[in-house]
């Protein structure tokens, strides 16, 4: 479907707790420009997919995941609010995206970052789809 | 608004993506009230420390998935779930765990679902309780009307501080004391009945009809948010005149004195935002609506022999309502209206406003001996309108040099841009018919 241009990009949206201090009025008008800001997109054929991540998560480190720690992750600012795949031309294109997330002006942040074409650990058979999320 | 939340990841490009008005704000109020009579009084902050956090559950997801189905429902099964959760986790729910759970399993999600008013109900009964709380007398009236605002109807202090001309900081320092006077004298969190009712009734109708004041006078604060204060004073006002508890006559008078008088708002100010006077306004903007919802609670408020201040107050701005046109505008009425008003209400403000109905009758002669005779005239002695008035009467009895310094002291009090320039465009026409005269004089 895509034209053999196109890559992909994902937009991690950073924040979780910037909207901690917005007035039900203003919640409702960040969630109405979030749907314009998406159906635009959508409309150009440039968004493919997006999902929220609840602050709550576990940090696993060390070998294999042996150990879990509780709790959320590193710095709740630092943490990742929801992420957004996007494909289009450029990067350039897809930061020109970004910026317009209506959330950065209640404080959140976006990154923008390319998505490598093919999973290249290819890890078991039962799992040759590249680990990203499908429409 | 129809997306099931997994096969439609993003809204479909046209979909209709719009939530009501205010959808928000008013969902805040009214799970604020349930959650408030779960956790107890004493636990309000929780409350809206639940609701806020729902909000922002929505405002995370809803923007991936849609928006769902029946959103009150949605946000009321949400607002559940992590209230159980605070239960769960906060020490001082500890002993009450079991009683409050039980109560949260109680509420229901869909309040519009057919064959649910008694949820609905249920939601009614939780407001009016937090109405009676807020409006309290033993709370400071202006705490009062900041925690209604808060608690009722959504806003933020931030909000209400725009709507009030003062500080972010000084609303919150409002609320806090509310809250702790609430905790201190143990208002309880209930609808108070016999004798209590009659009483406590008046005082949450003099909230509200100060609310609806602050929206309506034109005395500073932005033009939207004041406009809003009007309908939600309305939108509560219909809750109080529509629940049993508060359906006298005198609630349904108060609301039928607010929708008319709201039904004019749109044509009060110009494109450019200047006062428009009764005369020079546009009647086909008045909102007609709310003009017949007006007339249908006048006619509700004539249900017994009582005759409020706010009865007379709506049969007056009945009167313009009613009117076809300024000529046709039935003043002797509106000063019959304004005597029996006088009667109960002392006010200088009234036997002002009075006074031009004096002179709409008699004449601005008259009008004036109505001012010069008000009792507890030095009150008004720094309100612009008293000069405004008079200026307006020389004028119309061609005083030119008395007209035009009344309206300079008129100026000098009033603070509001619009009203600047309203009086500021009187002096200019005065000051060109004098001009005029002069030239023609000199000649």
């Amino acid at each position: 479907m895509s034209a053999p241009t196109k890559s992909e990009y994902i937009l991690l949206f950073r924040g979780t707790d910037w909207h901690k201090g917005l007035s039900p009025e203003e919640i409702q008008e960040v969630v109405k420009q979030m749907y314009a800001w998406l159906d635009r997109l959508t409309a150009e054929g440039k968004a493919k997919v997006g999902k929220p991540l609840f602050p709550e998560g576990k940090v696993v480190s060390q070998k294999k995941g042996r150990s879990v720690a509780d709790g959320p992750f590193a710095e709740s600012k630092e943490a990742i609010g929801g992420f957004f795949l996007l494909e289009v031309s450029s990067l350039d294109e897809a930061a020109e995206i970004a910026k317009d997330f209506p959330g950065l002006n209640y404080g959140a942040s976006v990154e923008v970052r390319p998505v490598a074409p093919e999973c290249p650990l290819a890890l078991s058979p039962s799992n040759t789809q590249p680990a990203r999320a499908s429409a | 608004m129809t997306i099931s939340e997994t096969t439609a990841p993003v809204a479909p490009p046209g979909e209709v993506t719009q939530v009501v008005e205010h959808f928000f704000r008013h969902e805040a109020g009214k799970i604020i009230s349930t959650l408030t009579r779960i956790f107890g009084i004493e636990h309000l902050n929780r409350a809206e420390d639940v609701v806020q956090e729902t909000l922002a559950r929505a405002l995370q997801t809803w923007p991936y998935y849609g928006i769902p189905r029946n959103p009150s429902a949605w946000i009321t099964q949400v607002a559940k779930n992590l209230a159980l959760d605070l239960i769960r986790r906060d020490r001082v729910f500890r002993n009450k765990e079991a009683e409050i759970a039980h109560l949260m399993e109680q509420v229901s999600e869909d309040a519009t679902d057919e064959g649910s008013t008694t949820a609905e109900n249920q939601i009614k009964d939780d407001r009016l309780r937090m109405m009676f709380t807020c409006c309290h007398s033993l709370i400071p009236q202006e705490m009062q009307v900041a925690l209604a605002l808060k608690t009722l109807c959504g806003f933020s202090p931030g909000e209400i501080a725009r709507a009030f001309l003062t500080s972010e900081a000084a609303i919150a320092k409002r609320l806090t004391r509310a809250k702790q006077k609430i905790r201190d004298a143990r208002i309880a969190f209930e609808i108070p009945t016999g004798e209590e009712l009659t009483r406590r009734l008046d005082g949450v109708l003099q909230t509200l009809y100060l609310l609806f004041n602050e929206g309506y006078k034109a005395s500073g604060g932005e033009h939207l948010i004041r406009a809003e204060l009007c309908h939600e004073a309305i939108r509560l006002t219909a809750l109080v005149a529509e629940h049993p508890a508060g359906n006298q006559p005198r609630s349904h008078a108060l609301l039928a004195l607010m929708l008319l008088n709201g039904a004019r708002l749109p044509a009060r100010v110009d494109a450019e935002g200047n006062i428009l006077r009764l005369e020079e306004q546009n009647r086909s903007q008045w909102d007609q609506s709310l003009i017949a919802r007006g007339f249908y609670h006048l006619l509700q408020s004539t249900a017994g022999d009582e005759a409020s201040e706010y009865h007379l107050q709506a049969a007056i701005t009945a009167c313009h309502c009613a009117a076809q046109d300024y000529e046709s505008t039935d003043w002797p009425r509106i000063l019959g209206l304004y005597d029996r008003l006088i009667e109960i209400d002392d006010s200088p403000v009234v036997a002002l406003n009075r006074a031009v109905a004096v002179a709409a009758v008699h004449g601005p002669r008259t009008g004036i001996e109505a001012i010069e005779a008000i009792h507890k005239r030095d009150q008004l002695s720094s309100y612009y309108l008293l000069y405004a008035t008079l200026g307006e009467f020389e004028m119309r009895l061609d005083n030119r040099e008395a007209a035009a310094n009344y309206f300079r002291q008129a100026l000098e009090l009033v603070t509001i841009e619009s009203e600047q320039t309203f009086l500021t465009k009187k002096l200019r026409e005065l000051e060109n018919c004098q001009k005029i005269g002069r030239t023609q004089a000199a000649r």
